[in-house]
């Protein structure tokens, strides 16, 4: 369980994308989020793919455990891409099963959530594989630091979230031993129906929830160990520099959303492409 | 060496509803600069209550504390207070706060302002002391309980303090993992010259110490150099904790009627037998029947 967990893992190699600024890497992110919901046609998503695999292979961590992170929405993505198959109903009638009509605009469509729904997770993984989660708050901060102007306690959300984003692999371990120590017990997790399994996760549960206390209740009193708040005038040990590499960066950012953006447009493109069917 | 520590008449009760429960009753107390100190104590004989005191987490009910001149229950200077006395707690992952070793390092220096220069500086040299330079830019999910508490330590290291208390650290350890911790204790102490406060129920830890301090339902029972404070067999058991097992062995034989000096380690224990077998072999060739064996 605690392998399969991509969420905050973040994956050690010395890389193009490792090295780029957390704030830079926020701003692509943005702009590929932004892509991802633009494309209109099938070309566009090409784009969208190549960007993402190139960035994947740019950053040297192994394209199979970006996929990994997959599984987790699988089975969002079949379900509603079924859904979308049936009540979407526009152009040509493939078949008829019953009262369901599969059209070709209902393929189209269902083709292209799940498309994007995948491109999503695919890319704020990577993110979240080339990003410590300390440079990702920080990055986050510095992205943020207006906002203080308005009193909002931006560092301390940031730190929050750092927090929240060590914690949770020590907490899936935590998860790990209590359930061997309830199974050494004779507790069974996977026997059952739907209620019976989830009456058995309450006893994994509440010994959670207490040991998750006591530790936050010892990390509050590390964190004031070591002077939290201390003084407004904090300093940053990690110092974000903007190299070539991230000019680099939001240049191919903002060329991918200007080639979406020409391709939904038609711009440059011969119309024969677009005489393909499914297009 | 002057005084860093002093407690004098200090009382705390932790309230709870309408029920007060004494920590600590009466304490005096007075520890110097440099010093290794062991305080030992049964759960619940206030230990780690005493040590919160020292750095302001809790305020003294009564009486006065000053430690470095400060006093802990003066809020205006409580940042500088706990930048100057390090605390490390039980459990080495509550402690961290990033993901990153470095960065963890870090956040103590960040949190006082430091310019960024000097945090560089700090986070090398707090890694070299406690041996662990390799390391810097690793995670610590992969590390050991004893590098993980190692790291703990230098990142209070970080904030230069003067004084570092460690409450129970160790007892979360594996053997190795606590040989480790306390071999960088001791060369804290020794070579960084840090005053040194370590909270255990390890008697075996306590006998390194320079002083020790035993506490027993809020009261300090026994208080001296190791070999003063288990000599006193008596009070020592009172407060519900054992000798060190050489000193138990040497209690055991002396009580048999062998006559050996008292000792605390296992080497002392080894050389004042192999003394006792000389003894007993000269007591031989003057013509005694005893077995040569």
């Amino acid at each position: 369980m605690a392998r399969d967990l991509t969420l905050g893992q973040y994956y050690p190699v010395e890389s193009f994308v490792h090295k780029l600024d957390p704030r830079v890497k926020f701003i692509i992110m943005t702009m590929y989020i932004v892509g991802v919901f633009l494309v209109k046609h099938m070309y566009g998503f090409i784009v969208v793919a190549a960007f993402a695999i190139l960035s994947t292979l740019i950053s040297r961590v192994p394209i199979l455990s970006v996929l990994k992170s997959l599984k987790g929405i699988l089975f969002i993505v079949i379900f509603t891409a079924i859904l979308n198959v049936f009540f979407h109903k526009e152009g040509r009638v493939y078949f008829t099963i019953g009262k369901l009509l599969v059209t070709e605009g209902g393929v189209f469509f269902a083709v292209k959530m799940a498309l994007r729904l995948i491109l999503l997770v695919l890319g704020t993984t990577l993110l979240t594989y080339t990003t410590t989660p300390m440079a990702l708050t920080d990055g986050l901060e510095r992205l943020m630091t207006p906002l203080s102007w308005i009193k909002i306690p931006v560092h301390d959300i940031a730190i929050i979230m750092s927090i929240s984003l060590r914690f949770i692999p020590i907490l899936m371990e935590e998860v790990q031993k209590i359930m061997k120590a309830q199974r050494a017990r004779g507790a069974e997790f996977d026997k059952g129906g739907l209620i019976k399994r989830a009456k058995a996760l309450l006893p994994i549960l509440i010994p959670l929830f207490i040991s998750a206390f006591r530790r936050a209740d010892e990390l509050a009193l590390a964190l004031d160990a070591r002077c939290y708040n201390a003084t407004p005038n904090r300093t940053r040990y990690k110092k974000l520099k903007f190299t070539y590499r991230d000019l680099i960066a939001l240049l191919s950012g903002i060329s991918y959303i200007v080639l979406i953006v020409a391709i939904n447009h038609r711009f440059w493109i011969p119309d024969l492409i677009y005489s393909i069917p499914f297009v | 060496m002057g005084e860093i520590i002093s407690f004098k008449n200090v009382s705390f009760e932790y309230r709870s509803g309408e029920n007060f429960h004494r920590g600590v009753i009466g304490l005096n107390l007075s520890i110097n600069e440099g010093e290794f100190i062991a305080i030992l104590g049964h759960n619940g004989s206030g230990k780690s209550t005493l040590s919160k005191l020292i750095n302001g987490f809790l305020k003294a009910t009564f009486g006065d504390i000053s430690v470095l001149g400060i006093n802990p229950s003066d809020d205006r200077r409580i940042y500088e207070l706990r930048s100057q006395v390090g605390m490390v707690f039980q459990n080495p992952d509550n402690q961290m706060v990033a993901t990153m070793i470095e960065d963890d390092l870090a956040f103590g220096p960040e949190n006082l302002g430091i310019p960024r220069d000097e945090i560089v500086e700090r986070i090398d040299w707090a890694l070299d002391v406690v041996d662990m330079k390799e390391h810097k830019n690793k995670m610590p999910n992969k590390l050991s309980g004893g590098q993980k508490q190692r790291i703990a330590i230098a990142a209070i290291l970080a904030m230069r303090p003067k004084i570092l208390i460690l409450d129970e650290s160790t007892a979360m350890l594996d053997p190795k993992g606590r040989k480790e911790v306390m071999a960088t204790i001791k060369k804290l102490n020794k070579e960084e010259g840090l005053t040194v406060i370590l909270i255990t129920h390890y008697m075996d830890e306590a006998v390194e110490a320079d002083r020790v301090f035993v506490l027993n339902q809020g009261v300090i029972t026994v208080q001296g150099t190791p070999k003063e404070v288990f000599k006193e067999v008596r009070k020592v058991k009172d407060a519900g904790l054992e000798l060190p097992i050489p000193s138990q062995v040497c209690i055991d034989l002396i009580s048999k009627g062998y006559d050996i000096p008292f000792v605390l380690t296992d080497e002392e224990l080894v050389e004042a037998l192999v003394e006792q077998k000389k003894r007993i072999n000269s007591a031989n060739k003057g013509g005694l029947k005893l077995n040569k064996t």
